[in-house]
């Protein structure tokens, strides 16, 4: 609702060698950035990694700085307020050591999904789970949940916007559990239809196993007639 | 293979899952829908608080949420597939940040203990639930409330040394900013479970056939 199921597709379009890196490359620098940042905390490893990820996001997906400074406007009040607490209490590098190690890895992240569509994204996290299969993991149902899950998301959101417009309308807005029972209620029904449109598919049952495969495609599309 | 075979016909026609492994199409979507709510739940704004900032959500009020309404197996399954979500860089954590840079961030440490919260407040949830009808909501609460001293202020705590730099004792005192928060979450979430509960009497305590 409200324009929420677009912006979860991170997604823009683009060119740049980011664009053609393959995902697995992407999900590992950025997955290492977090890594070193963490492991080696100096200033030096925070400049380093501070302007790689700048410098991919410029040269390799083509933005301008301000858009990359406008990637960074979610998380900057906690960024902002830490570096205060550290600059006040532990002294300006050390602030940059911390602070810009993290705006490095959540650029960085950043550049990943900028770079990458959402389905590649799921698919890529379907193939990382498939090594998990020996120990008795099941990468479809993992696809399929996920993709069930992001479905959910817009749905629940205009479910809470609807219920706490009811609750307005009574004056009970005020009330927290009047203005969320319904949407918690409204989630389990939610999920015992979704489970049963399922069934009646015949997907995600362990005798579906193949089956599950397709329906991690098809699941976020609901109007497409998978007709068995 | 366990022995005890209930093949109650349910809504969907596959068996219940008798091995705890197996999970039908219901579980299934359970599980999914509540990391969509949890997302949902985080997505929200939220209020900066205390020095570094870590903004108060509804977060936690979804992890509690799984936990205590769908139980331990699919309550942890319901938080960890919210986190595989973020982590591959669904902007479903708090502030609409997603990926791996979170792990490097302040409030890694919570993010890493919502499954054990899950998990904790799970178990005791369905111990709750089987032994009594009574005090269910004052029961619940306290199921939540343990969970979250043992699992997510510790670890959030750890988290704050580790990746923001803090003194322990800073960290502490930047946790506690969260304790009131949490406890009015908790009893929220014990509200909403014992009404959960009540609407859908088969989702937890259902191991009694209903014909």
């Amino acid at each position: 609702m409200r324009g929420f199921g677009s912006t979860l597709g991170l997604y823009q379009p683009g060119s740049g060698f980011l664009y053609r890196t393959p995902l697995s490359v992407k999900a590992i620098v950025s997955l290492a950035c977090a890594v070193v940042v963490v492991t080696w905390r100096s200033p030096a490893t925070s400049a380093v990694a501070l302007v790689l990820s700048v410098g991919a996001l410029l040269i390799g997906a083509h933005r301008t700085f301000v858009r990359v400074l406008r990637m960074l406007l979610p998380a900057a009040p906690v960024l902002v307020i830490l570096a205060l607490y550290q600059g006040l209490s532990q002294g300006w590098l050390q602030a940059f050591a911390v602070v810009g190690g993290i705006t490095a890895c959540l650029l960085a992240a950043r550049a990943v999904t900028l770079t990458t569509p959402l389905q590649d994204l799921l698919d890529g996290a379907a193939q990382l789970a498939r090594p998990f299969r020996v120990v008795g993991a099941h990468p479809e149902r993992f696809a399929l949940a996920l993709s069930i899950m992001l479905r959910s998301i817009p749905y629940l959101a205009g479910l809470f916007v609807d219920v706490r417009d009811a609750a307005r309308a009574r004056g009970l807005d005020r009330n927290p559990r009047v203005a969320v029972t319904p949407l918690v209620v409204g989630a389990v029904a939610y999920a015992h239809r979704t489970g049963e449109a399922l069934a009646a598919r015949g997907l995600g049952d362990d005798a579906a196993d193949d089956a599950a495969d397709d329906a991690a495609d098809d699941a976020s599309d609901r109007s497409d007639p998978h007709a068995d | 293979m366990q022995p005890a075979a209930r093949t109650a016909a349910g809504p969907t026609g596959s068996g219940r899952p008798t091995s705890r492994r197996r999970w039908d199409t219901t579980d299934l979507s359970l599980v999914a829908v509540f990391a969509a709510l949890i997302a949902a739940l985080a997505i929200l704004p939220g209020i900066p608080v205390g020095p570094l900032g870590v903004p108060i959500t509804l977060q936690t009020l979804g992890v509690m949420l799984a936990g205590i309404v769908l139980g331990p197996a699919r309550g942890t399954a319901a938080v960890l597939l919210y986190l595989a979500a973020g982590l591959i860089g669904l902007p479903v954590f708090s502030g609409f940040t997603g990926g791996f840079g979170v792990l490097a961030g302040p409030s890694a440490g919570y993010l890493v203990a919502f499954p054990l919260a899950a998990l904790v407040a799970g178990l005791l949830a369905v111990a709750v639930l089987r032994r009594t009808r009574r005090f269910r909501t004052a029961l619940l609460f306290l199921a939540c409330l343990t969970a979250s001293l043992l699992t997510v202020h510790p670890i959030g705590i750890a988290g704050l040394v580790v990746n923001a730099g803090l003194p322990l004792r800073d960290a502490i005192l930047v946790d506690a900013a969260y304790l009131p928060g949490d406890v009015l979450k908790n009893l929220l979430a014990a509200v909403l479970a014992v009404s959960v509960h009540r609407a859908f009497p088969r989702l937890l305590a259902g191991r009694r056939r209903n014909a």
